[in-house]
């Protein structure tokens, strides 16, 4: 694609992925420029929706609706409240259909959140999982054998056993030596993934754990089950085991995440897109109620970007599209956009780390209106053409609400739309 | 700090870029950006040991860089441990004679090229090539270009001088156009020509790059400060200096001055002249200034853009003005790098690394298939003829000869087969 693209897309997160998918879609020209990859590779590769509602005395939430419905009560500037459930649903739908024709089906829970195991047995609520999770659904009592590798570190099949068993699922752990990882001196999730392609090691591995199951129904392993069929390495393995099997989320770089990031980026240049990564943006120029263009960092000077339409996809403050200062100034990183929720340095943090109530700092995002155009405090916009998606949003806390993915695919999906329109609603 | 050791307080170690670095995928010998980079550049203080020499196995492909999140400029933290290597005396003898004849490319050049067809037959002859292997540590497959029997800037002096008062540039050439592939620079200055451009050509140098990149720091130091002194005026002048060779413009834009600690306002001044050829038509473009191309070209060809042009965060403007070219179907390849990554290839312990490296670009040129592969860096060229055996040619011959040049053999010949 040459020239001035319709619709210019900043981050390269679930967020501004699905926005490129969806204006692409609608027949638009679209570039997507990035930093560099992001919560894609680091994020458990499911789509939490809402995991805590508001209205659950702050316990886990069992519905996702539920308890979408109580945060949009006491909080109607929340994205999903703003979108409304038929937009959340048509986002959320279309993003499992778009990766079942990839043959890697998400799944839901006829409305309920799955309870899957983290990788140190922690409930983990969420909305849309991978077919190759689901079997590890803790709600189900079946016994379990965690299995680990011994050349893949930080993931830990004893401690997460215990902490499955203190919760009353019975669970058994072996870590299994693997002849063909011996030679290698240094492994990751990605490096494991790729061996997965070659039959040899399916077998490898399912003769390695077979000696160690004794009775257990589901066998869980790091989610490393290759890239390009893991469905159909699950059903091999399960049938050499005689078992169900499911994958364990684990440290990043996360398997399931760059699944989901490689579906979008195949389709988006399916479409047509640009996906570029390498490109920080760090200004822009406005005239009037346009955003003109920006500018990236590059070598020796600033590379110009124009467009009709530009989609702010940058993340918050772990994403990198605000920063926080010691002197407790919070910024967006390009536009300088009015931000709600600030507050002075020493109030960021709550005193505990896992303070029911999440830390304040994370629920400063940027404000908008109804059409997710940036708005000051007194609700004026900040520019006509200038769409807003993902977790820099204002009025919602992604971690402590479990809804990270959840945002960024609803907001995504129809800022996205509302890009390639360039209408409000 | 410089900005280079600052970016390491940056890392997340999220692993991202463990999981791009096409070298760590093929070999055990990297363990991966995030260690050698800013991981191992926490004990690399001037009075600690050093923590690890396979540092030396990064390609400096820069893909780690492009995919961080965070902004750690991983490969030059990499690219200035090997120069401390190097500076502490960690490097053999031998490989660093090994290295600086890879890497003195406008040396071997001067020394060789006037004697063009015998260096070209002492360089291809496979027995020379088996004993400066064991010997030297060149890898006797790796692709040797040829000498070309004319030089460049000789060529470029020898013919009737063209002025023009509305826009002049000054021309780069870079030693693989000096010594190897005038035809690049020919076809380059065809173009700007075209488009009624004086082409100014002054004395230059080496920009430094295969130095830079075997931790010769001191002398790419000298190279880069001779090219300043012979640019500096032009730079003043406010003349754009571009280059086809996407490595050596973006030595002098940014690795030169990043790894040199090569702040001075001389050097910015320089670094803020200088143009990828393609960047500047790109501006021409936008400006309305450039001419449009006529000749229809009804090929379909793969192009790669190659790690050193990705690295200049521009985008990919050969791309778009190639997309200028009536009938030319351009496919753009989504590998990660060819493998030779400069002088790294043509190491003998590197070599097999570089050509696994390269495995799924030379698939996806064979899948391509057509009469010849495109690409803007000249060893990414050589290296993916040599592996898919298509010949390579810079997207500049191609525009050339949309304007109706037709000097550049190997567009002609596919043009005519198509």
């Amino acid at each position: 694609m040459a020239g001035k693209p319709d619709v210019l897309v900043i981050g390269a997160g679930l967020a501004g992925l699905t926005a490129a998918w969806q204006a692409l879609t609608m027949g638009k020209r679209v570039r997507l420029i990035a930093k560099g990859w992001g919560m894609t590779h680091w994020h458990a590769g499911c789509i939490d929706v809402m995991g805590e509602g508001v209205d659950d005395d702050g316990g886990i939430s069992d519905s996702a609706g539920h308890a979408m419905a109580g945060t949009a009560a006491v909080q109607p500037d929340h994205p999903y409240a703003i979108l409304g459930r038929p937009k959340l649903n048509e986002a959320i739908d279309s993003f499992a259909q778009l990766c079942r024709a990839y043959e890697y089906p998400l799944v839901g829970n006829a409305g309920k959140n799955w309870m899957l195991p983290s990788a140190v047995g922690a409930a983990r609520p969420t909305y849309l999982a991978p077919e190759t999770m689901i079997a590890g659904d803790l709600t189900d009592q079946r016994p379990m054998l965690i299995v680990g590798l011994s050349q893949l570190n930080d993931f830990y099949p004893g401690l997460m056993a215990d902490n499955l068993n203190a919760q009353g699922i019975p669970a058994a752990a072996v870590t299994v030596d693997l002849a063909s990882l011996r030679e290698v001196r240094h492994l990751n999730p990605v490096m494991v993934a790729n061996r997965f392609h070659s039959l040899t090691f399916l077998d490898e591995i399912a003769d390695a754990i077979r000696p160690h199951l004794n009775g257990a129904e589901r066998v869980g392993l790091p989610a490393v089950l290759g890239f390009e069929q893991p469905i159909r390495v699950k059903l091999e393995l399960e049938q050499r085991l005689g078992c169900q099997l499911f994958e364990i989320p684990t440290l990043p770089p996360s398997v399931p995440g760059i699944r989901l990031h490689r579906i979008l980026v195949q389709e988006i240049r399916r479409l047509g897109g640009v996906v570029q990564e390498g490109f920080e943006v760090v200004a822009a120029e406005i005239s009037g109620s346009r955003v003109l263009r920006v500018f990236s960092e590059a070598g020796a000077r600033q590379k110009s970007h124009a467009a009709d339409v530009f989609v702010l996809a940058t993340g918050g403050i772990l994403g990198g599209g605000m920063v926080a200062a010691q002197t407790g100034d919070i910024k967006e990183t390009i536009f300088g956009l009015p931000l709600s929720g600030v507050k002075a340095q020493q109030d960021w943090l709550s005193h505990e780390y896992f303070d029911p109530q999440g830390h304040a700092v994370f629920k400063t995002g940027i404000r908008v209106n109804r059409d997710f155009r940036p708005i000051d405090e007194t609700g004026s916009q900040f520019a006509e053409n200038l769409i807003v998606v993902g977790t820099t949003l204002a009025h919602c806390d992604p971690l402590r609400e479990r809804s990270m993915e959840g945002i960024a695919v609803a907001t995504g999906f129809w800022g996205g739309r509302q890009a390639a329109s360039n209408e409000s609603s | 700090m410089n900005p280079v050791e600052l970016s390491l307080q940056n890392c997340i170690k999220c692993n991202i870029c463990v999981t791009a670095c096409p070298v760590a995928a093929v070999t055990d010998l990297f363990p991966g950006p995030k260690y050698e980079g800013p991981q191992a550049a926490r004990f690399r203080g001037s009075d600690q040991p050093m923590p690890d020499s396979s540092v030396d196995y990064c390609s400096g492909c820069r893909v780690c860089n492009m995919v961080c999140p965070t902004g750690v400029k991983i490969a030059e933290i990499n690219a200035k441990a090997r120069g401390g290597m190097v500076a502490a005396g960690a490097v053999s003898a031998r490989q660093r004679l090994r290295n600086n004849l890879l890497a003195r490319s406008a040396d071997l050049g001067r020394l060789a090229q006037p004697v063009a067809p015998i260096a070209n037959a002492i360089l291809n002859n496979r027995l020379v090539r088996i004993v400066t292997e064991s010997v030297l540590g060149i890898a006797r497959e790796a692709p040797l270009p040829s000498f070309s029997r004319l030089r460049f800037s000789k060529w470029f002096h020898g013919r009737p001088k063209t002025v023009s008062a509305k826009r002049q540039v000054v021309f780069f050439h870079g030693c693989s156009t000096e010594y190897y592939e005038p035809r690049v620079g020919q076809a380059a200055v065809a173009v700007l020509e075209a488009n009624g451009i004086e082409v100014i050509v002054p004395p230059q140098g080496c920009c430094g790059l295969p130095l830079l990149s075997n931790g010769e720091f001191d002398a790419a130091r000298d190279y880069h400060a001779s090219n300043i002194s012979s640019l500096l005026a032009y730079a003043k002048q406010g003349i754009p200096i571009i280059g086809t060779s996407t490595s050596c413009t973006l030595t002098l834009k940014e690795e030169a001055p990043e790894l040199l600690d090569y702040y001075g306002e001389d050097a910015q001044l320089l670094a803020a002249h200088t143009y990828d050829f393609h960047e500047y038509l790109l501006e021409l473009l936008e400006q309305g200034e450039l001419l449009m191309p006529r000749r229809p070209i009804p090929l379909t060809l793969a192009y790669h853009a190659p790690c050193q042009y990705r690295a200049h965060r521009i985008g990919r403007p050969s791309l778009e003005i190639m997309g200028l070219i009536p009938e030319l179907n351009i496919i753009e390849s989504q590998a990660a790098c060819c493998g030779i990554a400069g002088t790294y290839g043509y190491k003998r312990e590197k070599y097999q690394i570089g050509m696994d490296v390269g495995r799924p670009l030379f698939e996806f040129v064979n899948s391509v298939g057509g009469s010849v592969a495109v690409c803007d860096s000249e060893t990414c060229r050589w290296q993916i003829t040599h592996a898919t055996g298509i010949e390579t040619v810079h997207p500049v011959e191609l525009l050339a000869a949309a304007y109706g040049y037709t000097g550049c053999d190997r567009v002609e010949k596919a043009i005519a087969g198509s």
